[in-house]
């Protein structure tokens, strides 16, 4: 993944992309014990952002082909990872791309989502696999829940937490 | 529930804890490996076999 992380940074260098941050199963392992994934999902802000997101990821696509990445399906194989390009679709996951925390892998410097943003962008997705992960983040104690209060308010999504709470209270 | 069943789920949220704890270029190696082995499982002709029976 180090080498992954390395051509995602000089993309961004090269002026590709903007600010980057990991989410999905490899952004909640930064926190929590690793879960089997496939791919590697990568929030971008894009140059140009009045273009639709389809139009807009063609650079990205553009650029990693003629250095011979390969694509498969949604995603492009990136030293071995698939990765998947996501333009933030919503208010949530602008700020949770915004408030990425800054860390490294090995000496590459790369950015997370934090666990309040993980957590909040999981919630509002809603599948099984979300629900579970929600459950991971509450038993590990690493949410500040002022903050994930703070998420919540912000983005509408009190009500389904507390939906969430009744649904799976037997297993908090 | 029983005591038995209660030690094996307290077993397992011990290494849940400790797995989450490790610092996260380790928790990245285990990733590759947990993707590398579900991509053998997903490719295995036995796999196969009981998905398209026919």
């Amino acid at each position: 993944m180090k080498a992954t992380l390395e051509v995602i940074n000089q993309m961004q260098a090269d002026g590709v992309i903007g600010n980057y941050a990991i989410g999905g199963a490899v952004g909640a392992t930064f926190y929590l014990e690793p879960v089997a994934t496939l791919d590697i999902d990568v929030f971008v802000s894009l140059q140009g952002g009045d273009a639709s997101p389809l139009l807009s990821l063609t650079p990205i696509y553009d650029y990693l082909t003629t250095r011979g990445h390969k694509t498969e399906k949604e995603y492009i194989i990136i030293a071995a990872w698939p990765v998947q390009f996501l333009p933030p679709g919503n208010p949530l996951v602008e700020e949770a791309l915004a408030q990425a925390l800054e860390t490294d892998l090995e000496g590459v410097r790369t950015r997370v989502m934090t666990a309040e943003h993980l957590t909040a962008i999981a919630l509002q997705t809603g599948r099984a696999k979300d629900f579970a992960r929600i459950l991971q983040f509450i038993e590990s104690g690493t949410l500040d829940v002022d903050k994930l209060d703070g998420i919540l308010q912000r983005h509408g999504l009190v009500a389904k937490w507390e939906q969430f709470g009744d649904k799976f209270k037997d297993n908090l | 529930m029983s005591d038995h069943m209660r030690q094996i789920l307290e077993s397992k949220r011990a290494m849940r804890q400790q797995l989450a704890a490790l610092p996260f270029a380790e928790k990245v190696k285990l990733l590759e490996q947990l993707r590398d082995r579900t991509l053998a499982i997903a490719t295995s002709p036995l796999k196969r076999q009981m998905t398209h029976p026919g």
